[in-house]
């Protein structure tokens, strides 16, 4: 019993049992939502930004942020919408090259030291630019397989908890139990000691980043499959939603402390806050304060717990 | 067993006859009406916002329907209008009505809304997936309109200059080939030049002033509404005769043209699109709610004001407005089944 | 027949205009203990960095088995060769578990079922070196007490997977341990090398070096001056090996009684062990002791005093600090010298609205000539500066505050010999004018200049030498004194 209350095993169960407060709220307010139906609606919008908030992460476990993972989920959207449909292969060529972009990132970022805030920054615009010169006008449309996929019904469980929970333990034994995991990881908490051991932080700063640019490539082809056309600033809001949920999931900012699982749930969390303040009929001016509001609770919740952690 | 079948067939027959023959049939006071808006940042949609809180608050009042909320996203962004309409499905309204931040990115939340049986009625900012209703606006009509307006005025034709919106927008496009049709329909027309006044007072009247110099006398001038009252002044500073120009329904257009008026009896004329379309928006809903047959592309008329018109529309448009007009249900019955 | 496992041979390193390796010899044979000591910056660390592979030197010849290693030698060939190291800061992944950091430092446990392995193997290794150790292998390192992090960091580097360990270099690895667990390190060691395998120990504890250690090589300036069984050795002889025999202690105390009559005094601290931190107007006081042993700590809480926070000590002046580490902590690196100087003094320098510029130059020219800053015009940019003058900028801007009391952070860190004599003259001229000076060095020789000298060690003041008492042999004794083993 002791040991379930580990500040370790805490910080787990926090994402989780945020979450679980706010769909017990959502249900109480809304029971349609309890229902087949209702969850696939709720839930399917929050799959893209799990992606995008997975792909954060990578970039978070290596104290970098990313802030062009929007420009670039838009971008890979209207690829998605207008190549990869008209013309897959030249469309998986292209994500491919939008991939290897990222790993390129990493090595610049790692080589010449620089800050990852400043680059990626500047990198947005590019993103967004090239989105623009992909598909000028809003448009396009999602390649059927997509659009089949993400509408796709399963018997019993709605296809975005399936979706959700696919993500979360892929990434979880790849990232977190896996021995390849383990030094990427060890990378963010200790770079030096990573590389006293012999391993190459080139190759890990390339690795996270170019996953991240998978993740957010996968991002843009599932946001497609719900939207069926893109825009050139179609995600744009998924940057800020990927930080917020990567560290509402229990990750930190600094110190590869990452948790797939928990990015997940922060994801899905931060969505279904969005439906929880509309729920309650809130002015909508006030709503994205409301949701930094549940952001600073869920992590003042979590600075109580390590502060208790560390007295005990 | 059989028998209850049949006879269950027949009423349902019987019903649809009743609807398509009386257009309105069932009982709508138990449904739910939502506006899902995507933006509220400028007069224009905040006068949206205001007539449909006024009209459906009547409505709401008279038991038309139980309720009639507007929801406004935060961000203007596609992802966070497509998260408000599911949120709107699963909270059990009946019809929700859009104005979209992307004509073809919500399309998999209105196919959502439609699949789950509520009515999608999108207006002004439309969106494309089939199963929704639109309401269209026909900037190209617009466009047309002044010129037919100009040719009733001039019988022999004479040159115009044409005052265009902002460049590469889809609006402007419209609204200048409706002119050019016109103009081709009534050769006697001759457009001398054409600026871009970005559908603003101080922009127009300095490209206005700018071309001005080469131009030959001009009998009238085209517009898209907000740049009349620039060009106005353009041609005052230059010492011109002041042309026929076609208004936009803005309050300081309207102003100057009652001072002209008031001075030298000068007459044109007015149009732009109502803000009210909101209105029509809602009664579109409440009609395809009550079971009537509506088609699902609709245009929105604009808004004109004539000579005899003018007073009584500048004493309804606030300082700095727009003429506004609301629809009741039977002027929106007058739309969708009128024509 | 003999062959020493390691055999370095004049080893020379200079970083920058400091040399810090100037032609060592090295030897080590299989199955001993070397104990290394010396003080602060004798280059203890350095050439173990060397032997890692982490630095290379400028010159000298490394053999390891005999085997000769000239270019491309790195830290992959040095754990290739069996060499391990324990380095003085923790180089552990704290957002890891135990075992994922075993396999941070052991590229071949993977595959299947290597997270088992991993925690087998680090089990092991705690079990043998200190038993009754009670970590968990799937714990996070971070959230274990520091003394627990120490032992896993141990035990990494003494856990076999599959490649031989043939030396594990323990960099002051007990000192976040407590007595006990470092009893079981030195037990642990005995035995480790009772075979072939051998360890290099460098900690200040020389109770533990005498108790551990078969041989001893003491270091001193970047070089051995002393090699010998450990049997030869005691605390005596060792803390005088330490010190500089050379340079007489003539010098040392000479300052006394400087403090300025009926002042009071302007530092107060707790009593605690016998020893008070007292600081009267007119002194210059010295803190001693080996680097990271609480003197930093202990300036810092002066000047938060002086501010008005309520701490321990209490200040009864305004302080200003000038700081060690210039580059994060001293300059604005995009201001200019002038600006860098002034910024101290800005509530001095208003005139109503804004900045007195010309009084700013004034002073700031005052300085260039003072303290002689090498710069053709002050308003050059602070970085234009060698380090020596950048840190005269960093003395004008504490000396030209109002304040009374002056913490100084090693200030001399990289600074030449000539700045240093011209500094020191003005401290002491500054001491005279009642201002009260407290001297954090790691430099025995810049003490010279104190009145009274506090000897650090683990946080807390272990001696107050003054007078007679101050010697080099004194401060070094007090520093690496523990409890008597």
């Amino acid at each position: 019993m002791s040991r379930l209350l580990t500040p370790a095993m805490m910080r787990t169960l926090l994402p989780g049992l945020s979450l679980a407060a706010l769909l017990a709220a959502i249900f109480y307010l809304q029971p349609r939502t309890m229902s087949y139906f209702g969850l696939n609606l709720l839930l399917n919008l929050a799959v893209p930004i799990a992606l995008a908030t997975i792909a954060q992460m990578f970039i978070l476990c290596v104290n970098d942020l990313d802030l062009s993972l929007g420009a670039f989920i838009s971008l890979t959207a209207c690829i998605t919408a207008t190549w990869l449909n008209d013309a897959p292969l030249i469309g998986i060529l292209a994500l491919a090259a939008c991939v290897a972009a990222y790993a390129a990132l990493g090595a610049l970022i790692h080589l010449r030291n620089l800050p990852s805030i400043v680059v990626t920054l500047g990198m947005s615009f590019v993103w967004t630019g090239i989105a623009v010169l992909v598909l000028p006008t809003p448009g396009g449309s999602a390649p059927g397989w997509i659009r089949t996929l993400m509408t796709l019904k399963p018997a019993l469980v709605p296809f975005p908890i399936i979706a959700a929970v696919v993500i979360a333990l892929t990434v979880h034994f790849g990232l977190m139990r896996s021995a390849a995991g383990v030094v990427l990881r060890g990378a963010g908490g200790n770079p030096k000691s990573v590389e006293r051991a012999g391993w190459s932080m080139l190759r890990v700063k390339c690795t996270m980043f170019a996953l991240a640019g998978f993740f957010g490539v996968l991002s843009g082809m599932a946001l497609v499959g719900l939207t069926t056309s893109a825009d050139a600033n179609i995600a744009l809001r998924y940057t800020l939603l990927s930080i917020a949920g990567g560290i509402l999931g229990g990750g930190e900012f600094v110190g590869g402390r990452v948790s797939p699982i928990g990015a997940v749930i922060g994801a899905i969390t931060l969505a279904l806050a969005g439906s929880f303040l509309s729920f309650l009929r809130l002015n909508p001016d006030f709503q994205i304060g409301a949701q930094g509001v549940i952001l600073i609770l869920v992590l003042a919740l979590r600075l109580l717990i390590n502060s208790r952690g560390t007295r005990a | 067993m059989k028998l209850t079948t049949l006879g269950k067939l027949c009423c349902t027959v019987a019903t649809v006859a009743l609807v398509t023959g009386s257009g309105a049939f069932a009982d709508t006071s138990g449904k739910k009406i939502a506006l899902s808006n995507n933006y509220a940042g400028n007069s224009w949609r905040q006068a949206m916002l205001t007539s449909w809180e006024k009209v459906t608050g009547e409505a709401v009042t008279a038991g038309v329907v139980a309720s009639a909320d507007a929801f406004t996203t935060a961000e203007n962004q596609v992802t966070e209008q497509a998260a408000q309409i599911q949120n709107l499905i699963l909270q059990g309204y009946d019809a929700i009505v859009i104005n979209a931040a992307s004509p073809e990115g919500l399309n998999g939340a209105v196919k959502e809304a439609c699949d789950a049986g509520v009515v999608v009625v999108s207006f002004d900012g439309i969106v494309t997936e089939p199963c929704a209703y639109r309401i269209a606006v026909d900037f190209h009509a617009m466009g047309k309109v002044q010129v037919e307006y100009l040719a009733g005025r001039f019988p022999d034709g004479g040159n115009l200059l044409e005052i265009r919106g902002l460049a590469g927008v889809f609006v402007d496009d419209e609204i200048s080939g409706g002119i050019h049709e016109g103009v081709s329909a009534n050769d006697k027309f001759n457009i001398q030049g054409s600026v871009h006044g970005d559908w603003a007072q101080d922009v127009s009247q300095k490209a206005v002033a700018g071309i001005l110099p080469s131009l030959p006398d001009i009998a009238a001038v085209v517009t898209q509404g907000g740049d009349g009252y620039g060009a106005a002044q353009a041609f005052k500073a230059a010492g011109r005769d002041t042309p026929i120009i076609v208004m936009g329904n803005r309050h300081d257009e309207l102003t100057w043209w009652k001072e002209q008026k008031d001075a030298n009896g000068y007459e044109t004329m007015s149009v732009s699109i109502a803000p009210g379309v909101s209105t029509l928006a809602f009664w579109v809903a409440q009609q395809v709610l009550d079971g009537a047959e509506v088609p699902q592309d609709l245009s929105v008329p604009f808004l004109s004001i004539t000579q005899d018109t003018l007073e009584e529309s500048l004493k309804t448009t606030q300082a700095g407005g727009v003429a506004n007009v609301e629809y009741s249900l039977d002027d929106s019955k007058a739309v969708i089944f009128g024509n | 027949m003999n062959t020493p496992l390691v055999d370095m041979g004049g080893v020379e390193k200079s970083f920058g205009a400091a040399r810090a390796l100037a032609g060592v010899d090295f030897q080590l044979m299989r199955g001993t203990c070397v104990g290394l000591v010396g003080h602060n910056g004798a280059g203890k660390s350095t050439l173990m960095n060397v032997l890692s592979g982490l630095i290379r030197p400028d010159a000298g010849s490394l053999r390891i088995d005999g085997e000769d290693f000239d270019r491309g030698y790195d830290p992959a060939t040095a754990v290739g060769h069996g060499i391990r190291c324990v380095f003085q800061e923790l180089s552990l992944c704290p957002n890891l578990t135990v075992a994922e950091n075993l396999r941070i430092s052991h590229p071949s446990i993977k595959g299947f079922g290597w997270r088992k392995t991993a925690g087998k193997v680090i089990l092991e290794s705690l079990d043998q070196i200190f038993p009754g150790h009670g970590i968990n292998p799937d714990s996070e390192v971070g959230d274990l007490t520091i003394a627990r992090r120490q032992m896993v960091e141990i035990a990494r580097a003494f856990s076999i997977v599959d490649s031989q360990v043939d030396l594990v270099i323990l960099d002051e690895p007990t000192s976040s341990l407590d007595q006990n667990a470092a009893a079981q390190l030195v037990t642990f060691i005995r035995e480790f090398v009772s075979g072939s395998r051998s360890v290099v120990l460098i900690s200040h504890l020389l109770g533990e070096i005498l108790t551990a250690s078969d041989t001893v090589v003491v270091m001193r300036d970047g070089v051995v001056v002393a090699v010998d069984d450990t049997t030869n050795f005691d605390r005596e002889r060792l803390v005088r090996d330490m010190g500089d025999v050379l340079v007489d202690d003539s010098g040392f105390g000479t300052r006394i009684n400087t403090k300025i009559v009926n002042s009071d005094p302007v530092v107060t601290g707790p009593r605690e062990n016998g020893h008070q931190l007292i600081l009267y107007p007119g002194e210059i006081i010295g803190f001693a002791g080996l680097s990271g042993h609480g003197q930093t700590n202990a300036l810092v809480k002066i000047f938060e005093a002086a501010q008005g926070a309520r701490r321990a000590i209490s200040a009864t002046e305004p302080a200003v600090f000038v700081a060690g580490d210039r580059q994060s902590d001293g300059i604005f690196p995009l201001w200019s010298i002038t600006r860098n100087i002034s910024v101290s003094s800005f509530a001095r320098l208003m005139n109503r609205f804004s900045l007195d510029f010309d009084r700013e130059d004034d002073e700031a020219a005052g300085w260039h000539k003072k303290l002689s800053i090498r710069t053709a015009d002050m308003k050059n940019n602070i970085l234009s500066l060698s380090g020596g003058n950048q840190q005269k900028a960093l003395f004008a801007r504490a000396l030209g505050s109002d304040a009374k009391i002056v913490l100084m952070d090693d200030p001399m860190r990289g600074v030449d010999v000539g700045t240093k004599q011209e500094v020191y003259e003005i401290l002491t001229e500054e001491a005279a004018l009642g201002r009260a000076l407290i001297w954090y060095t790691t430099e025995t020789d810049e003490l010279k200049h104190c009145d009274r000298v506090y000897v650090f060690r683990e946080g807390h003041i272990v001696a107050e030498l003054s007078g007679e008492t101050l010697t080099e042999a004194n401060i070094l004794s007090s520093s690496f004194e523990a409890e008597d083993v």
